[in-house]
């Protein structure tokens, strides 16, 4: 099995294991480090098993578990807010439609918290371990850089410093740099060198910085070696930052929303 | 005499479609570049072509089916651009390598001539070299150029600048020229310092007061160095015409401009104008313009204008 599935079967597992601690720390904490008869463990257990694989299903519809993102965002973490109170809802729904009793409303709000801080925590120390497993030599998204731009140059700089499983590997430029490297990724030469590289480097992910004119061709290399596509929105003229891919009557398109002055 | 083609280059700005074959070997108006070029040598001049590692079998594919005998292709030992001796170098190994002491007729690879070598050595003064110039018309095109400026006698050059940055002459250096066998230990000791200067060593001459000659022509020239020239070549050759290999097909297709269609290669339902179709091609329902497709791509409902499109591509648009 490759790292990375190993790496998210231990994630999805982990999480599983996760929710249910989380929910049975709520029980103890709301019902006392006791075995009530009145609102019986077992029961309550049961309901949380049975709900956290449909937890763990909400919370893959908000992409959480991409190896590529970062999971210290507001973003992230309202997506974990959300899915959380999704698991709570469906905890309660379950736990009620199934032995038709109430329970403490105090209990959903511990377990809410301790369940979303919790697994906010879980994937900012696991994703730390995810980074350096799949950074490790040799990489597991050895990924390719088109054009050497000032923008390109910072992105392989990011990566690096944030320590990306999307590790550079070799840059391209279709104008035919100068420059030998930079921040340790070898300049390659010109895009002639392509397919050598994507060979020779075993390239998972390709990142179009520049070189516009070249995106069918550079699509087509990729396509047809299963391998991850990327492009800056600069490459398209987009440099503000306020472009995010949008659906009009279900065909694909990027728009660009600037904010009112 | 001998005549020396250098074809030894990496072509990346043409990239992709010299992704996979030499710049010489680009189908130009229905046969390769470098075809045309031979077709103009007289028969009685052997041929020698030089490439790199990378390309050599395809050159020796290409020349099993020329319809002339004499041609050698040499193959310099250098598999990618970082190696390459340089096109002087490559002159200079082989001028060695094969004890050379005839006048040699140099071309390269890479540019379609539309006079006669026959007619352009004719005009040769015996002892002298000759060199075939064009007159680009603007000086700006000239700065890509080796630049040269007659005597008063309109014939002999007095004065050649490789690329210069503000040219004095609009009348350029085509990639054609008869060197006597006189200046060959010249060329040798030049090359040894400057293997990349092939224009260099006309300037090279001219300081030593080594006489060159200028012979000019108003016949087509092309310097298939880039997309645009490439397809400025096929235009100006094809014309407003279709030229389509017999195994290929087209149908239910407006056409128009020059229009070159490879082998097995079928066009449907589609509008196309000064497009180049490689050979086993498939092109369904789509609008290009000014494109060159290579081999084995298959188009579907696209709409593609100013695009090289590389070997295999599969573009099917699902509207």
């Amino acid at each position: 099995m490759s790292r990375p599935k190993l790496l998210l079967i231990i994630w999805f597992i982990s999480d599983l294991i996760l929710f249910q601690v989380a929910f049975a720390f709520a029980y103890f904490l709301r019902v006392g480090f006791i075995l009530s008869s009145d609102f019986p463990f077992n029961k309550f257990i049961l309901i949380t098993s049975a709900i956290a694989p449909l937890w763990l299903l909400v919370l893959s519809t908000t992409r959480t578990f991409s190896f590529t993102r970062s999971q210290q965002t507001i973003r992230n973490t309202a997506y974990i807010g959300y899915s959380v109170l999704v698991g709570v809802a469906l905890f309660s729904l379950g736990y009620y439609f199934t032995y038709e009793a109430f329970f403490s409303r105090l209990l959903l709000v511990y377990a809410f918290a301790i369940t979303a801080i919790g697994v906010l925590v879980w994937h900012i120390l696991y994703s730390k371990i995810i980074r350096s497993a799949l950074r490790s030599n040799p990489p597991s998204f050895p990924t390719l850089i088109i054009g050497l731009t000032r923008e390109s140059k910072k992105l392989i700089e990011t990566l690096n410093a944030k320590k990306n499983p999307l590790v550079p590997v070799a840059i391209l430029d279709g104008r035919g740099t100068k420059e030998k490297e930079v921040d340790g990724v070898p300049v390659l030469g010109k895009l002639n060198k392509l397919e050598d590289v994507l060979e020779e480097k075993k390239i998972t992910h390709l990142i179009q910085c520049s070189d516009l004119e070249q995106s069918i061709n550079l699509l087509s290399a990729c396509r047809s070696k299963s391998i991850t596509y990327m492009l800056l929105p600069s490459v398209l003229g987009i440099v503000e930052r306020d472009e995010k891919i949008d659906s009009l009557e279900g065909l694909p398109v990027t728009t660009v929303k600037p904010n009112k002055k | 005499m001998h005549a020396f083609i250098l074809a030894g280059g990496f072509a990346t700005r043409l990239w992709p479609i010299t992704e996979r074959r030499a710049k010489p070997l680009l189908p130009l108006a229905g046969q390769p570049l470098i075809s045309h070029l031979i077709d103009r040598i007289p028969k009685n001049i052997p041929i020698t072509v030089s490439t790199n590692e990378a390309f050599g079998e395809d050159f020796e594919q290409w020349n099993k089916n020329q319809n002339r005998d004499g041609i050698k292709i040499v193959v310099e030992k250098t598999a990618n651009d970082d190696q390459k001796l340089g096109a002087l170098g490559a002159v200079a190994q082989w001028i060695k390598q094969e004890d050379i002491q005839d006048d040699l007729l140099l071309l390269t690879g890479d540019n379609y001539i539309g006079f006669s070598v026959k007619d352009f050595l004719s005009h040769a003064t015996p002892g002298v070299s000759l060199l075939a110039t064009h007159d680009i018309g603007s000086k700006e095109q000239a700065k890509a150029f080796g630049t040269v400026i007659l005597k008063e006698d309109g014939k002999r050059i007095a004065a050649f600048e490789e690329k210069p940055k503000e040219p004095k002459s609009t009348l350029v250096s085509t990639g054609c020229s008869l060197l006597s066998s006189e200046i060959l230990p010249v060329l040798l000791e030049y090359a040894h310092e400057h293997p990349d200067n092939v224009g260099g060593i006309f300037e090279e001459l001219l300081q030593r007061n080594i006489p060159i000659e200028c012979y000019h022509f108003e016949e087509p020239w092309f310097d298939i160095g880039s997309f645009d020239a490439y397809l400025e070549a096929t235009n100006k050759l094809v014309g407003d015409n279709l030229l389509i290999e017999p195994s290929s097909e087209i149908k239910n297709t407006d056409h128009n401009g020059a229009i070159v269609i490879g082998a097995k290669s079928t066009v449907a339902g589609s509008s196309l104008r000064n497009v180049v179709i490689f050979n086993e091609c498939k092109i369904e329902d789509c609008v290009l313009e000014n494109c060159v497709i290579d081999n084995n791509c298959t188009l579907k409902g696209v709409d593609l204008n100013k695009k090289m499109i590389r070997e295999g591509t599969n573009l099917n648009q699902k509207l």
